[in-house]
């Protein structure tokens, strides 16, 4: 037996042979082999007896367990958990991705900066940078500074809110208090550094964080909201201005509109949701969020998977999961783009491919014969694991899961070999008709139509129809309704720039921002946060235990 | 000849067959009409259909040239509801495949619609018109009676490993395995009701039977990727979506 990835999580999922084609039903203890399951039911018991209304019983419906209830491994790590563990409301780590994103705002004082000296005569040094900091850092979380008798939030609750800089101009960056910078070069290697320096420049930028609480108790929209009123007053008091002079106006539309960046834009009425909410992210975004670029520069495949991990959850178990269809999350075939090692497998092989083939990352033409050549190699190799291991095969038991994993690693492959991401998303088509073809079988409607008619607009980029990957999102036409591909796609529009050993995908502010030891969640080892999210050891922010009755 | 399906292996033979309406489907066992109704569990054996509309011949109609040309289906034509059948084919050899049933059917039957997903598929059809064509699809070689199953909802199992009697998984075990008669029956309709007699539905067929008919391209039977023309195609159509989109002339 070769040496597969996914075959230790296989082995403990299963107690047969990964190989073997038989196996029992119908006598595994139906919900009771699940330790997880057996809790909800005590849980419910309690709760129905306190509440006098029924709640959880698992023997009302289809009747759960009755072939191997199985575990999961987090790809990349030792842990193995219940599916329950990875549903998004049952795992802290993967709302806290998805509230470090949604309280995020990148905001320019440059504007400011000008108003300041070119319109009022003030001098903006490194000292009065770090007097607004200080200022803008008691603010942000919910304080007054420019009026008396103000309420304010407790920072207890809100303590994840601060806002950090970071700049191009690294004589600047030291002369400002470390304890508001982003240091670029600590945190990036150094010739991302020198790379993300130089498209900065003398430019200096917030990361803004506003409290996790505020944008679970308001939207996405709120973020920018909040945090431009809060540098507004900052910028008021720390520069000594008249609360109704001009220039607050100019501070004001300045962090609101003019030198705002935004994770996510702005979706139309038809899905009705405000900037910083999930299906205005950009996949290009997506892949600068995550920071395994940073810290695994010499591993391609592991940094494009990070990405696969973050999109997979945010955009199919969040955003389209639930926000979207109104469903309840999504869960088992998202989480197979990030579990037992398979998709790893897959796209381990196709990097090996494309070294062999053609002498390295990045040296084949970026041409629709590469597509063809390491698309089609890719998929055949995907596709013979399910037939050559039924345990692999009945563990993305769902052909929706396998189509994703599928398309993933031959269109990461396709992205290593061209350093390319639309090249990759051809090979993720392609993908998609061989598997269709072999198996007389794909995922199901809403899945597979767009996977049946994205190849047209690949390579057409023209408005409405076409865009290159790192700039299309969940809201791209054909992709609104997508479950199972925008990670996936998200991790193709990473892959060439792995390959290449870029900085960035997309936004080199965006990868500075998120480059921050501060964020509750680590961007840069996102399988492992999910994993001890699923084992219930991960700390959330904005919990409201300071508020409520102690237990 | 009519380019049914491309290919030089016998999944791509079995591919043609089967959208094939020229193809003459071998018989492989014998369902009553009634065993038929039972299984789909829409209504009582002997019962009569339910309508939705009085029969055409009754309804005043404008005129209209695409009523004119379309001949209506007996079920149309005498106002039955819409219902279905659903099948669920193990990727371990089951003789229809998911795309496959949806391609034949199009070519095979009048006034359906039919839907395709990995786990399952669904053709909807005018009562009397679907019951014809389940007999179709039950007695002929689209069924075994192991491999394939007949599921209107809770239909996991096609890419699960097979039990100790070859069958696939059902959570509801509507097909179970006389282990006396070395048949298979169906105990309860498609939808897990439990019938009061079970319908027989005969011995499975043997495993080269299966790889004989099946038109599943695996690597333990015959590999897709062996089919050089089937896969040259494939691509084909790959390269021609995306270039049309752009420049069909010149290609990017």
């Amino acid at each position: 037996m070769a040496d597969k990835k996914f075959l230790d999580a296989m082995k403990k999922k299963f107690s047969e042979d990964p190989t073997e084609k038989t196996t029992q039903f119908y006598n595994m203890g139906g919900w009771t082999q699940s330790e997880k399951k057996t809790a909800f039911v005590n849980e419910g018991k309690e709760i129905a007896k306190k509440r006098g209304i029924p709640m959880y019983n698992p023997d009302i419906g289809t009747p759960l367990g009755q072939r191997a209830l199985m575990s999961y491994q987090l790809s990349t790590t030792d842990t193995f958990v219940e599916g329950d563990d990875l549903h998004f409301i049952n795992n802290a780590a993967i709302q806290q991705a998805w509230d470090d994103i949604r309280r995020t705002v990148i905001v320019g004082l440059n504007t400011a900066h000008n108003v300041l000296e070119k319109r009022l005569g003030i001098e903006v040094t490194p000292e009065t940078i770090t007097n607004y900091l200080e200022t803008v850092n008691h603010a942000m979380p919910g304080a007054a500074v420019v009026q008396e008798h103000m309420v304010e939030t407790d920072p207890l609750v809100v303590q994840d809110s601060y806002v950090k800089v970071f700049t191009g101009d690294d004589e600047l960056a030291d002369e400002i208090d470390s304890a508001f910078v982003l240091d670029i070069n600590k945190e990036f290697p150094e010739e991302q550094a020198e790379a993300l320096k130089a498209e900065v420049g003398g430019a200096i930028w917030q990361a803004v964080r506003i409290p996790s609480i505020v944008g679970r108790v308001c939207d996405g929209g709120n973020t920018s909201r909040w945090s431009a009123m809060q540098i507004g007053m900052s910028m008021i008091s720390a520069y000594n201005q008249c609360a109704g002079e001009g220039a607050t106006g100019d501070f004001a539309y300045a962090s609101k509109h003019a030198e705002v960046i935004h994770m996510g834009t702005y979706l139309p009425v038809r899905r009705a949701r405000a900037e910083n909410e999930l299906g205005g992210v950009p996949f290009g975004f997506m892949a600068d969020i995550c920071q395994a670029s940073r810290v695994s520069p010499d591993d391609p495949v592991k940094t494009s998977l990070e990405v696969v991990a973050l999109g997979a959850a945010l955009y199919d178990q969040i955003w389209l999961g639930s926000y979207m269809s109104g469903g309840v999350g999504f869960t088992q075939y998202a989480t197979a783009a990030y579990t037992d090692n398979v998709l790893d497998d897959f796209t381990y092989y196709g990097k090996d491919y494309v070294e062999d083939k053609y002498g390295g990352l990045t040296e084949a033409p970026n041409n629709m014969d590469t597509v063809l050549d390491v698309g089609t190699e890719v998929a055949f190799y995907a596709l013979e694991q399910y037939e050559e291991y039924p345990a692999l095969l009945e563990t993305h038991f769902g052909g929706s899961q396998r189509a994703s994993v599928i398309s993933a690693a031959a269109g990461c492959s396709t992205a290593f070999a061209t350093g390319n991401a639309q090249t990759g998303l051809s090979a993720w088509y392609l993908a998609m008709y061989l598997h269709k073809e072999q198996h007389s079988r794909l995922g199901f409607y809403g899945f597979d139509l767009q996977d049946q008619c994205g190849a047209a607009n690949v390579f057409s980029i023209r408005n409405d129809e076409g865009l290159p990957l790192e700039m299309r999102g969940p809201n791209y036409p054909n992709y609104a309704m997508n479950v199972g591909h925008q990670g996936e796609y998200a991790g193709i529009a990473q892959a060439p720039h792995a390959a290449r050993g870029d900085a960035w995908a997309f936004n080199p502010l965006v990868k500075i921002a998120f480059a921050d030891k501060n964020l509750v969640f680590d961007f840069s080892k996102v399988r492992e946060e999910f994993a001890k999210g699923a084992l219930r050891e991960f700390e959330p922010a904005g919990e409201r235990t300071a508020i409520t009755p102690a237990k | 000849m009519v380019q049914i399906y491309p290919g030089t292996s016998q999944v791509a033979q079995n591919r043609r067959n089967f959208t094939n309406p020229e193809y003459e489907l071998d018989k492989l066992r014998e369902i009553s009409d009634e065993d038929v109704v039972k299984i789909l569990g829409h209504k009582a054996p002997g019962e009569e259909y339910k309508s939705v509309h009085p029969p055409l011949d009754e309804m005043d109609e404008p005129d209209d040239s695409v009523r004119e040309l379309v001949a209506p289906i007996d079920g149309a034509k005498a106002g039955d509801r819409i219902r279905y059948i659903q099948f669920v084919d193990s990727m371990y050899f089951a003789p229809a495949q998911p795309f496959l049933r949806a391609r034949s059917y199009l070519s095979r039957f009048r006034g359906i619609d039919t839907g395709t997903l990995s786990g399952r598929q669904v053709v909807e059809a005018r009562e009397r018109d679907l019951e014809k064509l389940s007999k179709t699809l039950l007695e002929t070689e689209y069924f075994d009676t192991a491999r394939t199953g007949i599921r209107g909802a809770g239909v996991h199992g096609h890419s699960l490993r097979l039990d100790e009697n070859g069958l696939m998984f059902d959570m509801l075990r509507r097909q179970v395995f006389n282990k006396e008669t070395g048949k298979v029956e169906m105990v309860k309709d498609q939808v897990g009701r439990e019938l009061d007699e079970p319908v027989v539905l005969g011995e499975p067929l043997d495993e080269e039977t299966l790889r004989a008919k099946t038109t599943i391209y695996r690597i333990d039977g015959e590999a897709y990727k062996d089919d050089v023309e089937a896969v040259k195609v494939c691509q084909r159509i790959h390269v021609s979506r995306s270039f049309g989109a752009f420049n069909p002339v010149t290609g990017w």
